[in-house]
C-alpha cells in the first residue's frame, strides 16, 4: 500500500510512527551509555560511535525484514497480537524497573561492548520496528521516514523524550492507544482472516473492543479498588467467548443468528452463545477467590 | 520502553496523567472504537429498520459510517473536540449545580419568602 505524499493518510501514519518512536525508541542511548561507562576515554568514544552506527544498521536491517515478513500470511495477525501485548506492557507500571537483563554490566573490551550493544538493540528494537512496520501499512517511504525519525531519538533525543513524557505522562497513554489501534488495524488486515471478516463484519467491532480492553486494562484498572479488579477480566472474557462462538459456528457450519432461529436447537445455541460465558466467569472468580484465600492462609502461618 | 521507566511520572502514567490528558486520550479511544463500529456495521441491516438516515446520512462525512475512513489525525482532532465538549459541559454543569444549591438560611442575598 503506497500512500500519497502529504495526504491525510500519510500524515496520520507519520504521526503514529512519531508517537510510537517517542514511547518505544530511545533505549539504545541508555544501553550504549551503560555499556561504555567503565571503558577508557578513547575506547569510550569509539564504542559510542560504532555502537550508534551498529544500532542504526541493525534497526535498518530489521525494518527491511519486517516489511517482507508482514507480507507473509499469518505474520500480520501475529504482529498485531504482539502490539497488543506491547501496549499493555507499556502502560503497566514497573515497580522495580531494572536496566536490562541483556546488559550484564559495563563492558571491559571494545569488541564485547559492540557485541552487547548490537544484541541488545536487536532484541529491544523488535517492538519499535514491528510497530513502525504496522503503522506504515507496507509503505516503504513511511518505513524510511520512521527510521529517519528513530535515529535522532536513538542518538541525541533520549533526554528530550524523558523530559516530554515526564511533563506530559498522557503521551504514554496516547502511545498505548495508538499501539492498540495499530494492532487492531494489523489484525483486520491479515490476509488469512480477510474473507472471514468480510463474512462476519460485526466481529471487527468485537475484535476492536477486545484489543482495547486488553491493551488499556492497566489504565482503567488503576482506578478500581482491589475487590473490583478481578471483574476487569470479565469484559475481555465475554468478547473472547463471543468471538470463539462465531469461529465455532463458521467451522461447524452452525446457524448462530437469533433472527433466523426457528427450532429449539437453534434457540439453545443462541442461549449458549449469549449466556454460556456466565458459568465460566463464575467458576473463574470462585477459583481465584479460593487461590487468594489459600495464599493468605499460608502467609499467616 | 526502557527509557519510559527512567521517569517516575511516565512509568506510572496510568496514575500521574492529568485529568485533561486522560479525557483527551479516552475521547480518542472512543472515536477509534466508533470508527471500528462504522467498519463493522452492515449498512443494509440498518437500512431495513429505517435508521440509515440517523446513522449514515446525517451530517454527510461526519456520519458514523464515514468514520471507518478516518485516519489517526482525524481521530485525534475528534478526540480534542470531544475533550473540549466534555470540559464545556463540566463548566456548565458546575454552574448549574451552583445555581440550584440553596443559599444559607442567614445569607445576605437570601430572598425572604413569607407565607
Amino acid at each position: 500500500m503506497e500512500l500519497d505524499f502529504l495526504s491525510t493518510g500519510f500524515l496520520s501514519a507519520l504521526l503514529a510512527i512519531v508517537l510510537i518512536d517517542l514511547v518505544l525508541a530511545g533505549d539504545n542511548a541508555l544501553i550504549i551509555g551503560l555499556v561504555a561507562r567503565n571503558l577508557p576515554k578513547d575506547t569510550q568514544r569509539q564504542v559510542i560511535f560504532w555502537g550508534t552506527f551498529g544500532a542504526i544498521a541493525i534497526r535498518a536491517l530489521m525494518a527491511i525484514l519486517v516489511v517482507y515478513i508482514l507480507n507473509v500470511p499469518g505474520f500480520m495477525l501475529a504482529g498485531g497480537l504482539a502490539l497488543v501485548w506491547i501496549a499493555r506492557k507499556l502502560l503497566t507500571p514497573e515497580e522495580h524497573a531494572s536496566e536490562s537483563h541483556l546488559i550484564k554490566g559495563p563492558a571491559t573490551s571494545f569488541a564485547g561492548a559492540i557485541r552487547t550493544i548490537v544484541i541488545a538493540d536487536a532484541v529491544m528494537g523488535v517492538d519499535n520496528v514491528l510497530a513502525i512496520g504496522g503503522a506504515a501499512g507496507g509503505s516503504i517511504l513511511l518505513i524510511v521516514v520512521g527510521l529517519a525519525i528513530s535515529v535522532p531519538i536513538i542518538v541525541w533525543g533520549s533526554q528530550l523524550v524523558i523530559k516530554l513524557v515526564d511533563r506530559f505522562p498522557s503521551v504514554v497513554l496516547l502511545g498505548g492507544a495508538v499501539l492498540a489501534w495499530t494492532g487492531y488495524s494489523m489484525v483486520v488486515r491479515e490476509p488469512l482472516l480477510a474473507t472471514w471478516f468480510e463474512l462476519h463484519p460485526a466481529t471487527k467491532l468485537v475484535a476492536a473492543i477486545l484489543i482495547f480492553s486488553i491493551s488499556l486494562a492497566p489504565w482503567y484498572t488503576a482506578r478500581l479498588s482491589d475487590e473490583a479488579k478481578p471483574l476487569v477480566a470479565l469484559l475481555p472474557a465475554v468478547l473472547v467467548w463471543l468471538l470463539g462462538v462465531e469461529v465455532a459456528a463458521s467451522v461447524w457450519k452452525l446457524k448462530a443468528d437469533y433472527l433466523l432461529a426457528t427450532q429449539t436447537g437453534e434457540y439453545i445455541l443462541e442461549g449458549v452463545r449469549w449466556l454460556g460465558w456466565l458459568p465460566l466467569a463464575a467458576g473463574w472468580l470462585w477459583l481465584r477467590e479460593r487461590i487468594e484465600l489459600r495464599r493468605r492462609t499460608i502467609a499467616q502461618r | 520502553m526502557l527509557l519510559i521507566r527512567r521517569s517516575q511520572r511516565a512509568n506510572h502514567a496510568v496514575r500521574t496523567a492529568s485529568a485533561g490528558g486522560e479525557v483527551f486520550v479516552a475521547s480518542v479511544v472512543i472515536c477509534m472504537i466508533l470508527a471500528a463500529f462504522g467498519d463493522a456495521v452492515d449498512p443494509t441491516v440498518f437500512g431495513e429498520v429505517g435508521l440509515e438516515f440517523a446513522i449514515f446520512d446525517f451530517g454527510g462525512e461526519l456520519s458514523l459510517l464515514a468514520m471507518r475512513h478516518w485516519h489517526l489525525l482525524q481521530l485525534l482532532l475528534a478526540g480534542v473536540a470531544g475533550a473540549f465538549g466534555i470540559f464545556v459541559l463540566r463548566v456548565f454543569a458546575a454552574g448549574l449545580l451552583r445555581i440550584l444549591r440553596p443559599a444559607g438560611r442567614r445569607a445576605i442575598d437570601k430572598v425572604p419568602i413569607s407565607l
